[in-house]
């Protein structure tokens, strides 16, 4: 288009010098012509200034930006990345200017490993009733360990580590363009390959029930490995586990989960049955001894009180043995008899014992019945 | 004629432009060109980024391809282990175009041709892969036996190799499953296992827990009666030590009286004898109960 208005500028510049021999009518021409050649002037003046401007950009907080001159990346490593802030390049097809959002942290989610819902079940959280068997081409699960079939969703967040990486090494689409579809694709099979490589390993107990985090860390940590293996240019943020049993299977795997509670209550109970056991062995055999304590130290007392006694008396005894031994019986007597039950027998004529017959109550101690005094 | 300069200079700053367009064109970062002229190839592919000359179209034809790592997933399909078992198995790669040229004349530049082509080869490489391994290998708690990784190496280079013979300009840079699964009658046979599993973990952590709980009980029982013995031995220790205690510190004593000892002991234990309630027989004879038999009366008894 510029290129035909300048010719067009000549005739007419003549057509302004020559003698005013035109009518009305081509002067009114020359004039408009004139006119809006000023106008296309003006217009080529501000588009040459658009041209340039063009060249102005803005790089966003969360956002990185390379400047790629006749498609060879400016600047080496890291200093080829801008960041935040205004910038100028060589408008197109000199400079062409890439845009990568790397700051906020990418989330992707396996899509191995999980039975079939739609999204509308997923928001109001109601669940389809499962059929017997499950469809591979909708329903996903994993396989652990002992061939179990056990349904696992792993939810990873990431960040873009190495964005030069991540533009310049993945495709994200067909028509040569830069975003991080490719990369997030990648890291999407290496959730899934890791989510199965880890189910692979585990017991479905340990998956769904003994050993969850110890799952958990094996999917982050294979993760991690197939991340550097395939040098994606990423790290893990946070990796989130959850696994269910099939949904055809719930109920026999709840009871499983109640006999466990049982089995260890039992064993609750048992111990705190053990320990209430011991505490009153140990009570009983704490009293046990320290009765026999008590008996020792009585009876030492008590004996070498008496020993004091025989002491005392032994003189006494010594200076007349009979009527020491009269006033002690008669004052012993006197002392005993006073609340003891008695029972004066008299003798026989013929001098021989009288037989005596007794009712004896059981409650009575045995050895009080016919204790004939010394 | 100051206006004439300025035009001639728009004029050819166009005619740079314009030129340019045609002559020249650029190899991006990402990007491989293979040059064709009346549609031969060129020596070399141009994977150095930046800005070449051409001959304009139809003489010289800029053929780009992206050499960056592409995704690509094959269909779910199924393949039959070492010891007969159907397994549905899905693998992910990652490749990329290493020869532009080879890349170009296998498939016209085609990716979704190619993407095809590494379809077929795939299935082929998963089938005779699987064949060799059971199930097991896909599936095992001891590490030392789960061939995982193995089988995907496997894959990988049966893959790897069948591409360089053929010579498609393309290259591997990973591969790994992507789903695994059973077929669908299949898995019902397996809910079926695992069902029966489950009966058998309940009964057993049922049994499981009745025994131990009677072990604990019993041994604490046992514990117990031991312990509880083991005190009454004390006791009849500590009270077998007090009586030789004392008798070693009394007896030199009440030897110097034994008839005097001896009574004194009858006393004390005669006292103790009649402080409970109790009822005592006596003949008419014992003292001091004789009193009676002397009293100058008519008593019955005579």
């Amino acid at each position: 288009m510029t290129m035909s208005d300048e010719p067009e500028h000549h005739p007419h510049a003549h057509g302004h010098d020559a003698p005013e021999t035109q009518d009305a009518g081509s002067q009114a021409l020359a004039e408009a012509l004139r006119s809006s050649f000023a106008i296309v002037k003006v217009v080529m003046v501000l588009l040459v200034l658009a041209f340039f401007s063009s060249g102005f950009f803005t790089v966003g907080p969360s956002e990185k930006a390379v400047i790629l001159r006749f498609g060879r990346l400016m600047g080496q490593g890291q200093e080829a990345l801008l960041g935040s802030g205004w910038h100028w390049s060589f408008p197109y097809p000199i400079d062409e200017v890439v845009k990568i959002p790397i700051t906020e942290i990418q989330q992707v989610k396996s899509t191995t490993g999980w039975y079939f819902t739609t999204p509308e079940q997923e928001l109001s959280g109601e669940e389809l009733t499962a059929g017997p068997s499950l469809n591979p081409a909708v329903d996903g699960y994993a396989l652990s360990a002992d061939t179990n079939i056990v349904h696992v969703q792993v939810t990873l967040y990431y960040r873009i580590e190495d964005p030069l990486r991540a533009i310049f090494s993945f495709t994200s689409d067909t028509n040569f363009g830069y975003s991080l579809a490719g990369v997030s694709n990648a890291v999407q099979n290496v959730l899934d390959n890791a989510l199965l490589y880890s189910a692979a390993h585990f017991y479905v107990d340990d998956i769904l029930t003994r050993d969850k985090a110890g799952f958990q860390d094996a999917v982050r940590s294979h993760v991690d490995d197939l991340i550097e293996a395939e040098n994606l240019g990423v790290t893990i943020d946070n990796c989130e586990v959850i696994s269910v049993p099939p949904r055809q299977l719930q109920s026999v795997f709840a009871q499983v989960t109640t006999a466990r509670e049982n089995r260890n209550k039992a064993l609750l109970d048992a111990h705190k049955y053990e320990s209430q056991v011991l505490s009153e062995a140990g009570a009983r055999a704490a009293a046990i001894t320290n009765q026999a304590e008590i008996a020792r130290n009585r009876y030492v007392t008590v004996l070498s009180a008496d020993a004091k006694k025989f002491s005392d008396l032994l003189p006494q005894y010594q200076s007349n043995p009979d009527l020491f031994v009269q006033v002690q019986l008669a004052q012993t007597m006197a002392q005993t008899l006073t609340n003891v039950e008695k029972w004066v027998e008299p003798t026989s004529d013929n001098g021989k014992s009288t037989e005596v017959r007794l009712m004896l109550n059981r409650e009575w101690p045995e050895q009080k019945t016919t204790a004939q005094s010394p | 004629m100051k206006r004439n300069l300025l035009t001639i200079i728009v004029g050819a700053v166009l005619v740079v432009i314009f030129a340019l367009l045609l002559f020249v064109f650029q190899v991006r970062q990402s990007e491989v060109v293979v040059l064709t002229t009346f549609g031969k190839p060129g020596a070399n592919p141009i994977a150095e980024p930046g800005a070449y000359f051409k001959w304009p179209w139809p003489i010289q034809q800029v053929n780009r391809f992206d050499k960056r790592i592409q995704n690509f997933e094959d269909k779910f399909s199924q393949s039959l282990t070492a010891d007969q078992q159907n397994l549905l198995t899905c693998v992910y790669v990652g490749w990329r175009i290493s020869d532009a040229g080879a890349f170009l004349r296998s498939f016209r530049g085609s990716v979704p041709a190619a993407q095809n082509q590494l379809e077929g080869m795939l299935r082929s490489a998963k089938n005779a892969v699987v064949s060799k391994h059971p199930l097991s290998d896909f599936v095992n708690a001891d590490p030392r036996q789960l061939k995982f990784d193995a089988i995907q190496i496997e894959i990988e280079q049966t893959m790897q190799s069948q591409l360089s013979t053929n010579a498609y300009g393309m290259k591997l840079e990973f591969l790994g499953f992507k789903k695994i699964g059973l077929p669908e009658n299949v898995t019902q046979t397996v809910f079926d296992r695992m069902k029966a599993e489950r009966q058998v973990l309940i009964s057993a952590a049922e049994n499981d827990g009745k025994a131990q709980a009677q072990i604990i009980e019993s041994a604490a029982d046992r514990q117990a009666a031991s312990t509880v013995a083991n005190a009454e031995a004390e006791a009849i220790r500590i009270q077998a030590q007090g009586q030789a205690e004392a008798a070693r510190t009394t007896l030199p004593i009440f030897q110097q009286n034994p008839e005097l000892a001896n009574f004194l002991l009858r006393l004390d234990a005669l006292k103790q004898a009649l402080n409970q309630k109790s009822t005592l027989i006596f003949d008419e004879r014992t003292p001091p109960f004789d009193l009676f038999q002397h009293l100058p009366t008519n008593s019955p008894s005579q």
